[in-house]
């Protein structure tokens, strides 16, 4: 009688530990959960302005113009690792513009003024073909309208200059602004995982 | 002078006269057959597009050349292999510290010049291999300047070597020993004999009759100039893939003229409006370009 008292007993703290361990479990995963950051991305396979075959289009500028900020969280960076310096930037020059005296583009492309365009050594007076030139975005003036990324996009340029969210400056909106203008939902919150 | 779209070699798919991954380079032979350079095979058309013959090649080839005598070159990176006509491999050659991303290769009495696109210049060599002299590389920028990443280059009659210089929107003459005898071309956007975008022109042919023949990307098209640098025809952009990019060419006896349109995977073949007809589909595409 007194061993069955025993084993009785024995499965009932067996079976209450099991549910304290599950509860437990199920609390500090519903914990972690609540507690995950997701942060805004921009889905290069996904915005217009940069994915690679969108070709002949206009540049979405929504990412410019529905930041809840002033100046918007995004920004346009240039890789320089894949910059291919041209002389005649098109994300630089205004292209399509007439061309002056010097043979370069009169206009700029960017309506924020917000690229700089440096020679990268001496200048050869005779030929100022004759340089690489670097590019250097102003983030203080970028918007992220984007015209520079899809202009410097392959095939027209190399694909050096992508849009990024600046976290810094992004408010982290549970609703963003950009993410519901986007037509083409690249803009998504992604979970940031730490090892 | 107009050219009309006659024919179509190729198409992406699985046959053997089609290409399933990477159609590169172009060459046309003795006997005006065409060769093509592409997933790791050399195919041989004749020009009425049907497969003759092809052979495979020890790594992806970059480029296709054909000497007088048929030997047969393949451009690939850090290598040239060399096959006869036949497409049995004659030799191979190697070099380690001057042959990186060879896109274009010509031959000149006895020499053989090479682009190598990864060092920005053409090579010269003799016909047993031996390095000679680099040209374009006497400059500010030590090399052409090639965004694009592509050097093509061919060599005339009286072996003045004409050279696409992308990042200066010119095609420009060369000596063998690398002296800069001329160029022609500008940038320019609204006109069509400039050359637009960042880096342009990207690929270059010479007809027998003297003709310049370059292609464009973004947008692509196809362009004849004569000798002294003035238009003749363009074709494009409608006929070629808008995400085209270095899209070779060449040039055959009957300046029938063939442009590789990568992205489709497929070779298109035009001649001038006037010759005698080759193909089955004429199709006027001439047209005027600007934005």
């Amino acid at each position: 009688m007194s061993d069955r008292s025993t084993r009785r007993e024995l499965l009932g703290h067996c079976a209450r530990g099991v549910g304290l361990v599950a509860i437990g479990g199920t609390g500090v995963y519903l914990g972690r959960r609540a507690a995950a950051q997701g942060l805004w991305q921009i889905d290069p396979e996904r915005c217009i302005n940069i994915r690679l075959g969108a070709t002949g289009i206009e540049a979405c500028d929504k990412c410019a113009t529905t930041c809840v900020l002033a100046l918007s969280a995004v920004r346009a960076v240039n890789e320089f690792s894949r910059c291919g310096r041209c002389c005649i930037c098109p994300a630089y020059f205004d292209v399509t513009s007439e061309v002056g005296s010097d043979g370069l583009p009169k206009g700029k492309l960017c309506p924020r003024d917000a690229i700089e365009r440096k020679p990268i050594g001496l200048v050869d007076p005779s030929d100022p073909l004759n340089n690489f030139y670097e590019y250097v975005i102003d983030e203080q003036k970028c918007n992220g309208c984007g015209k520079c990324v899809l202009a410097c996009k392959e095939p027209a340029g190399l694909g050096s200059i992508r849009l990024e969210v600046r976290h810094d400056l992004c408010l982290n909106c549970n609703r963003c602004s950009i993410a519901l203008a986007c037509p083409e939902e690249a803009f998504a919150q992604r979970e940031i995982r730490t090892t | 002078m107009t050219y009309r779209q006659v024919r179509i070699i190729g198409g992406r798919g699985p046959g053997p006269d089609q290409f399933e991954t990477l159609l590169s380079g172009l060459a046309v032979g003795p006997k005006d057959e065409l060769l093509v350079a592409a997933d790791g095979q050399v195919r041989v058309f004749d020009p009425a597009g049907r497969l003759l013959r092809r052979w495979k090649t020890e790594k992806a080839g970059y480029c296709v050349a054909v000497e007088s005598d048929g030997t047969v070159w393949v451009g690939q990176a850090g290598q040239i292999e060399k096959f006869d006509s036949g497409g049995k491999r004659i030799d191979t050659w190697k070099d380690t510290t001057r042959l990186g991303l060879v896109t274009s290769i010509g031959f000149i009495d006895h020499s053989v010049l090479v682009a190598d696109s990864d060092d920005r210049c053409i090579r010269c060599y003799t016909s047993g291999g031996v390095w000679q002299n680099d040209i374009g590389k006497k400059n500010n920028t030590r090399g052409f300047i090639l965004p694009n990443g592509h050097l093509d280059f061919a060599i005339d009659a009286g072996g003045v070597i004409h050279a696409c210089h992308p990042g200066k929107h010119r095609v420009e003459r060369y000596t063998r020993d690398g002296l800069l005898l001329g160029h022609f071309g500008r940038f320019g956007m609204a006109k069509p004999e400039d050359f637009p975008g960042c880096c342009n022109p990207t690929n270059l042919a010479l007809s027998p009759q003297g003709d310049v023949i370059v292609t464009e990307k973004a947008p692509p098209r196809m362009k004849v100039y004569n000798g002294r640098g003035e238009l003749q025809a363009w074709v494009g952009p409608e006929a070629f893939d808008p995400n085209g990019k270095n899209n070779d060419v060449v040039v055959d006896s009957r300046r029938r003229i063939y442009v590789a349109d990568t992205p489709r995977l497929r070779v298109v073949m035009f001649e001038p409006e006037g010759a005698a007809p080759a193909g089955t589909r004429p199709a006027t595409t001439r047209e005027s370009v600007g934005r």
